[in-house]
């Protein structure tokens, strides 16, 4: 029975969040500024369903949210929307639902689609796990919302730049609005995802990184770390702001997306994908332990 | 026949600002213009009107002189000015106005409807003072004066019948919408002015409201530090200008200067001092004070007065009913224009009709009241004037008002001629006439030096033939 009222709570979120992307859309185009406003509140209510959805699911299967990839990534765009609804008035980014609602839509939809097959094995389970995924899911989140509003800032910034300045220009936050958002969603997202790095090399440790995409992915987590500590360190030391720092951020959120599609990808082929090692006491693991990993 | 009145310049809707601010000249340089103009034969009078949006050359031709001649004179001058060595270099900016047209277009200018900011109340006050200036130099001083005078009425009927200028979106408003892209709002942002002229002070006016705080900065040192004591300000000497760009988010630069105030160099140098926070400059001078290869710096914005246009498009279509009201006055005064200008063409006539029964009645009524009428008392002697008066008006009244109703059609030259025919009028007799032509082609065939008080033009002879005309 609440397998029943999950999967309809999982469309209508699914629907809320389409919803509040066509009507900031439709705000975008037409400069209605009821569709921004409405969007907001549709995105809004759209993440309380999906909370609902996720406890839901983690109460009828027993098992931690966190667990899990599918359940992961929903969660991950869940806290995204949250910080989305929670910031959006106080920074002056409200349009930045604009690209919130459809990253969440689509993660939802990838959620229930991609990396089903995927779940930790016993031999890796922790207590440091889960808050090493919790820690990258929330900083992914943040993060997201820091490329969200970079590549509003993008778009904005080309057109005052060409002097296009009428239309969408009218309709999109300050310049220095969004520059400032970015800035504080990549600030609140670096301790996390700091954290996320450090429990995830602490539980690293148990195992060892036998395939070569397990260490790229590992090296990639560490890039995208490195990438937002300079980008952070380049703002308030080198006085970078605007498009350069835009430009970090987005490719800071790149490359944590790379380091999530490896393990999505990696997760879609199943248990099957990777044969278990043939002699040794050290699990060969698949799963989510590379320390960097974003998104484990 | 209208009058010859042409107009020839270049606007925001021909040249851009780069193209404009080559046309633009200072006070000293309008003087030497207006004498070169005053020295051309081909014109009898001229002015030139220089705004942010426009430079022109309002000119009537002189009275022999082919129209075609007076426009390639003006033409010329304007090529001198900008040193090109032939006027086709400069033609593809120009336009050409003539006529009805050209009066239109000066009726329009001084409302603000040919404005890139409709109902601007600086090109009224810039229009003036190119009004001022051709009048000092002698070079406006008869029917273009005129001409130029009815436009101010026009302007004045466009603001007080309709709401043009209320709500006005000026420059500053205008800036401050587009430092709301960068900044969102401007609480926390300083403006600073660059310039303390009447284009800062209004700035000011609108810009002080919102800001945290302004500053300005002026070559005089003492004009800033009046302008800034106005809005409770802070003042600084031009020199300090990097420092001042450096602490400053908003800038807006209306010097008279005729070079770059503000230069990438010094731009670069101050966004280093911010730590490359955001600046917004505004150029709203012609010559342009900033120079244009600062917009390619990060952060930097620089936005000058075409860059304006779209934003003002806006502004126009949200008020297109005030400016059909706006443009409907404008055509009202050009009929009533155009029916004064038409009657110059008739008014000398009627007036030398009537100066010459006047003459001659007189003459008859001298010659009896020292003959046979010389007992007559004082008051006998007014009485038989006003009747002799009241006589001529009603044996002229029908002539009058054929000559009015064919000079309305454009028909009037075979009138004109009969009446001089019947009743053998000697140019002599015809003092309006030569008022007119003394003033489009003076003894000399140059624009007199000095010129004479505005009203006095030709005011007695044509109000005379006016007041006659409306009875």
């Amino acid at each position: 029975m609440s397998g029943v009222i999950a999967d309809w709570m999982f469309v209508v979120t699914a629907c809320g969040y389409a919803a509040a992307a066509l009507l900031f859309l439709q705000f975008l185009v037409q400069g209605k500024r009821s569709g921004a406003v409405v969007g907001a509140h549709v995105a809004a209510v759209a993440t309380l369903l999906h909370a609902a959805h996720i406890l839901l699911v983690a109460l009828g299967s027993g098992q931690c949210p966190v667990r899990g990839v599918h359940v992961s990534m929903s969660l991950a765009s869940m806290l995204m929307c949250a910080a989305y609804v929670l910031a959006r008035k106080r920074l002056r980014v409200e349009v930045a639902g604009a690209f919130v609602a459809p990253l969440a839509f689509v993660s939802l939809l990838a959620s229930r689609f991609v990396g089903r097959g995927y779940e930790p094995g016993d031999h890796v389970k922790s207590l440091v796990l889960p808050v090493h995924i919790a820690f990258n899911l929330l900083g992914v989140a943040l993060f997201a919302l820091a490329f969200s509003t970079a590549s509003l800032y993008l778009v904005q910034e080309k057109l005052v730049k060409t002097k296009r300045v009428d239309g969408v220009s009218r309709r999109l936050p300050s310049l220095d609005a969004l520059d400032r958002a970015e800035y504080r969603f990549l600030l609140a997202g670096f301790p996390l995802l700091t954290l996320g790095v450090a429990t995830g090399t602490l539980w690293a440790r148990r195992v060892e990184l036998g395939a070569s995409s397990d260490v790229l992915r590992a090296a990639l987590g560490y890039v995208t770390w490195f990438v937002i500590a300079a980008v952070l360190f380049m703002r308030s030391a080198a006085g970078w702001r605007g498009r350069r720092a835009a430009y970090g951020t987005i490719a800071g959120f790149v490359c944590a997306v790379a380091v999530l599609t490896m393990y999505l990808a990696r997760s879609h082929g199943g248990a099957d994908a990777h044969p278990e090692p043939a002699h040794g006491r050290v699990v060969r693991f698949r799963a989510p332990q590379v320390a960097c990993s974003v998104k484990t | 026949m209208t009058l010859p009145v042409f107009v020839i310049g270049v606007s925001h809707k021909t040249a851009p600002v780069d193209v404009r601010e080559r046309f633009s000249a200072s006070d000293e340089v309008v003087a030497v213009l207006l004498a070169r103009l005053g020295e051309r034969p081909e014109l009898a009078e001229a002015m030139f009107v220089g705004t942010c949006n426009r430079v022109e050359i309002i000119a009537l031709a002189a009275k022999d002189a082919r129209v075609d001649d007076a426009v390639g004179a003006v033409q010329r001058v304007l090529a001198d000015h900008v040193g090109a060595g032939h006027v086709r270099e400069i033609a593809g900016w120009l336009y050409e106005l003539r006529g009805d047209e050209a009066t239109r277009h000066i009726f329009r200018v001084a409302a603000s409807l040919d404005s890139m900011v409709l109902g601007e109340p600086q090109v009224l006050g810039q229009v003036k003072n190119a009004y001022d200036a051709a009048v000092a130099a002698g070079t406006l001083r008869g029917h273009l004066r005129r001409c130029v005078h009815h436009a101010f009425t026009v302007a004045k009927r466009v603001r007080s019948e309709t709401q043009l200028g209320a709500g006005l979106v000026s420059i500053s408003s205008v800036a401050v919408d587009l430092a709301k892209r960068i900044f969102g709002d401007l609480r926390d942002c300083t403006v600073l002015l660059v310039g303390a002229g009447e284009m800062a002070e209004q700035a000011a006016r609108s810009l002080g409201k919102g800001a945290k705080a302004i500053r300005v900065c002026n070559r005089s040192f003492d004009r800033a530090a009046s302008l800034a004591q106005l809005f409770a300000a802070t003042a600084a000497p031009l020199e300090q200008l990097e420092s001042e760009l450096a602490m400053s988010d908003v800038i807006i630069a209306s010097t008279a200067s005729r070079s770059f105030v503000i230069t990438r160099e010094l731009v670069k140098r101050a966004m280093k001092q911010r730590k490359n926070k955001a600046l917004f400059l505004i150029d709203i001078a012609v010559p342009r004070n900033i120079e244009p290869e600062v917009h390619q710096l990060d952060n930097v914005y620089v936005y000058n007065v075409d860059d304006l246009e779209r934003e003002v498009a806006d502004n126009m279509k949200a008020r297109i009913a005030e400016v059909e009201a706006a443009e409907a006055i404008v055509t009202s005064e050009l009929a009533q224009w155009a029916g004064w200008a038409r009657g110059l063409n008739v008014n000398p006539t009627i007036v030398a009709l009537r100066g010459r029964m006047r003459r001659v009645l007189d003459s008859e009524l001298e010659r009896s009241l020292s003959g046979r009428l010389k007992h007559l008392a004082p008051s006998d002697r007014d009485a038989l004037a006003q009747m002799l008066d009241s006589a001529t008006n009603k044996l002229l009244h029908s002539a009058t008002v054929k000559l009015k109703q064919a000079s309305l059609a454009d028909d009037a030259d075979d009138l004109v001629r009969a009446v001089h025919h019947l009743f053998d009028l000697a140019p002599d007799d015809n003092s309006a006439t030569r008022l007119s032509s003394d003033l489009a082609q003076p003894s000399s065939g140059k624009l007199p030096a000095s010129a004479p008080e505005p009203v006095a033009l030709a005011a007695p002879v044509e109000a005379q033939a006016d007041e006659y005309v409306s009875h």
